[in-house]
């Protein structure tokens, strides 16, 4: 957002514009620089870990435009994720002549339908009513998981479900998926960009700052906060889809609340209301535990215990969390954002400097 | 807005027409079972009820909801089992202590994250209570590791019979705990001076804080009664419970609808919520498969945000510019 009114400009476009275009370009090239390096120096393998952030970002970046936008926090987006998942892998390995990709497409629309049934009452409502349905539908969510057993295979989920594939070509490697993943998001990047420019993304805006106010301008914004919301929970069945035709199996496991918490976080992190920064808090928080994991092999003589993930990942999640809020609570992109204006000054001060001396 | 009114009123009468018409047909179709059920549904009931006012003494001080509320009854039972089933302490000493512990933490988790987040939104605080509850169940299980623990009852003994029903002794204790520590609640919001500051400071803060009423202290003081309240009922649901390190979460949950149930914000409404909860939870594991019996809470939850958004005894809230 452009507070100066001046617009400020990347690469000849537009800021965001430009911005996007050189995301795309690095997320291009993740895989030429990352799958040459031996797997034994990074401990990690950079394209899995992109592919599971993919399907992430699809879900966070729609929650990003509910919680920076509509100032509403949803608490269930792993049930969204969950229906997308559940109603596509269902589909495809029920009816084998299901294509996949209107397994996804299926996938989306139960998401949103189900999303619209609790919005539309909810979101009338003034307060965080929505965080609390929100939460009391993702429970309720992975309840049916696990107990539908006929339909949802019970704890042990659903097996077998056949790799994406859009007119007889298959998403079936890490990397195809990668590429496929990654191209969606940015197409969801460049939407948000959009959206965030338009008349709805004005009035989302001022919706933001004072709820009161926009009402009282004329912006309706019951309706757009529930068509923000149930845009959130399209995008998170899309991720969910993607998630399970990515894994190729799925169990209700994987949809607790610790996944709404998760995606939450995740836009916190990166900043609130900022898209990039939902992205930021994606790639963050998806590469955070494999790199805690790899530290001894990186750095010789860090104690084993202290990266013992599984004992100390949830403590050190509570806190980062805690410690963002109160310290960068615009976020990661915000704080980077900041940083480079920071030594932008330097520099120009720096400039000025070395100008002026040149003329005493 | 007067036929808005009498709609409500209507709601709320058949609301609890209906349940009670739904405990006559329990009783009056299984006998004795049924009346096994409802006094067991009574007994989480009253758990829920507290945690639902510590819920709600939290919501109306600061408008936060307090996601590590389940957290604080976690924490009660595990620290009963250390004191009392492996330290050997008498129970009332371990209780005291225990309790003694858990307030002590909330309060002081107050001043070092909640205090310091007063200039923030209110989306901004809930979700740092998130992280208070994921590092404080974290923490748990590094201590006192994965498997649930057993907690000895307060009082040996059998099963106690009424009227073909049988009761485990340590459902009297919780009732008796319960009933004190509502009345306790009562008291120190409508008998004592900072508890009466501390409504005032509910319904306008503002006000409040003009005739003298620290925000800085009912925040603090809020914290304090919603950490004793869990604990507390962490510990005597604790020798029925068998509670381990991620017991809270699903104990916070309950609490919580509960506490939309009756009206956020509103102690009877707290006890009146988890009363209702306790009782149609265990009547559905009766009848249903007991996998649904965690849905009725949730969906108790979102019909009455659908329905009566402010809660069964909640009154609706103004809207201030």
């Amino acid at each position: 957002m452009d507070r100066s009114g001046v617009k400020k400009r990347l690469l000849g476009l537009d800021r965001e514009y430009g911005i996007l275009l050189v995301i795309v370009a690095f997320i291009f090239t993740v895989p030429l620089w990352s799958r040459p390096i031996p797997g034994s120096v990074l401990h990690m393998d950079i394209v899995n870990i992109m592919c599971l952030a993919g399907t992430y970002a699809c879900a966070v970046l729609g929650l990003n435009l509910l919680v920076g936008y509509a100032g509403q926090i949803s608490l269930g987006h792993a049930a969204f994720f969950g229906i997308g998942a559940y109603t596509t892998a269902i589909l495809c390995t029920r009816l084998t002549w299901y294509p996949t990709w209107l397994g996804v497409l299926s996938g989306m629309v139960l998401a949103g339908v189900i999303g619209w049934l609790v919005g539309v009452p909810v979101l009338r409502l003034k307060g965080h009513y929505l965080a609390m349905a929100t939460l009391g539908l993702g429970e309720i969510a992975f309840i049916l998981f696990t107990q539908l057993k006929w339909l949802t295979g019970g704890t042990v989920g659903v097996l077998n479900i056949p790799p994406l594939s859009v007119f007889g070509f298959a998403f079936d490697s890490d990397l195809k998926f990668y590429y496929l993943v990654w191209a969606v998001v940015a197409l969801i990047l460049l939407f948000s960009v959009n959206l965030i420019r338009s008349r709805v993304g004005r009035g989302l805006r001022a919706l933001h700052s004072s709820e009161i106010a926009a009402d009282a301008m004329g912006v309706p914004t019951a309706h757009y906060k529930i068509r923000v919301f149930v845009l959130s929970t399209v995008l998170a069945g899309l991720g969910g889809a993607f998630f399970a035709h990515f894994q190729r199996y799925i169990n209700p496991e994987t949809f607790i609340l610790s996944l709404s918490i998760l995606f939450v976080t995740m836009v916190v992190v990166g900043g609130m209301g900022d898209i990039w920064g939902g992205l930021v808090g994606v790639i963050f928080l998806a590469f955070l535990p494999p790199v805690i994991q790899a530290l001894p092999e990186w750095i010789p003589g860090i104690p084993e215990g202290l990266t013992n993930f599984g004992n100390y990942q949830l403590i050190l999640y509570g806190i980062l969390l805690i410690v963002f809020m109160m310290f960068l609570p615009r976020g990661i992109a915000h704080g980077l954002e900041r940083g480079a204006a920071f030594t932008n000054r330097r520099y120009r001060l720096l400039a000025d400097h070395v100008k002026a001396r040149k003329y005493e | 807005m007067v036929g808005r009114d009498a709609d409500n009123r209507i709601l709320v009468g058949g609301a609890a027409a209906a349940f009670c018409v739904l405990i006559v047909a329990t009783l009056v179709v299984k006998g004795s079972t049924g009346l096994q059920w409802i006094m067991s549904g009574m007994t989480v009931g009253s758990i829920y009820a507290l945690i639902a006012m510590g819920f709600s003494v939290i919501y109306s001080s600061t408008h936060v909801i307090n996601f590590a509320q389940g957290e604080f009854s976690m924490l009660g039972g595990v620290l009963m089992f250390s004191l009392v089933t492996r330290g050997h302490l008498p129970t009332w000493l371990g209780f005291i202590i225990a309790v003694l512990i858990v307030t002590a933490i909330g309060a002081g988790l107050e001043r070092v994250a909640i205090r310091p987040m007063r200039n923030h939104s209110v989306i901004s605080v809930i979700i740092v209570t998130i992280g208070l509850a994921i590092a404080l169940r974290a923490t748990a299980k590094w201590i006192w590791g994965t498997d649930p623990v057993r907690v000895t009852a307060f009082s040996s003994g059998t099963r106690v019979k009424i009227l073909g029903a049988y009761l485990p002794p340590q459902s009297f204790w919780v009732f008796g705990f319960a009933a004190v520590a509502v009345v306790l609640v009562f008291l120190f919001f409508n008998r004592t001076l900072l508890g009466k500051g501390m409504r005032a400071a509910a319904m306008n803060p503002d006000a409040a804080s003009l005739v003298g009423v620290s925000s800085s202290t009912s925040s603090l003081v809020a914290w304090t009664i919603a950490a004793a309240l869990g604990s507390a009922a962490g510990i005597v649901i604790a020798p029925i419970i068998l509670p381990s390190f991620s017991s809270g979460a699903m104990l916070g949950l309950k609490g919580f609808s509960a506490a939309v149930v009756g009206g956020l914000g509103s102690a009877p409404g707290a006890v009146v919520g988890g009363l209702v909860l306790g009782v149609l939870e265990t009547i559905t594991a009766g009848v249903l498969p007991t996998g649904y019996k965690d849905a009725i809470a949730f969906l108790l939850l979102i019909l009455v945000l659908l329905v009566r958004p402010q809660g069964l005894l909640g009154r609706a809230e103004d809207v201030k510019v």
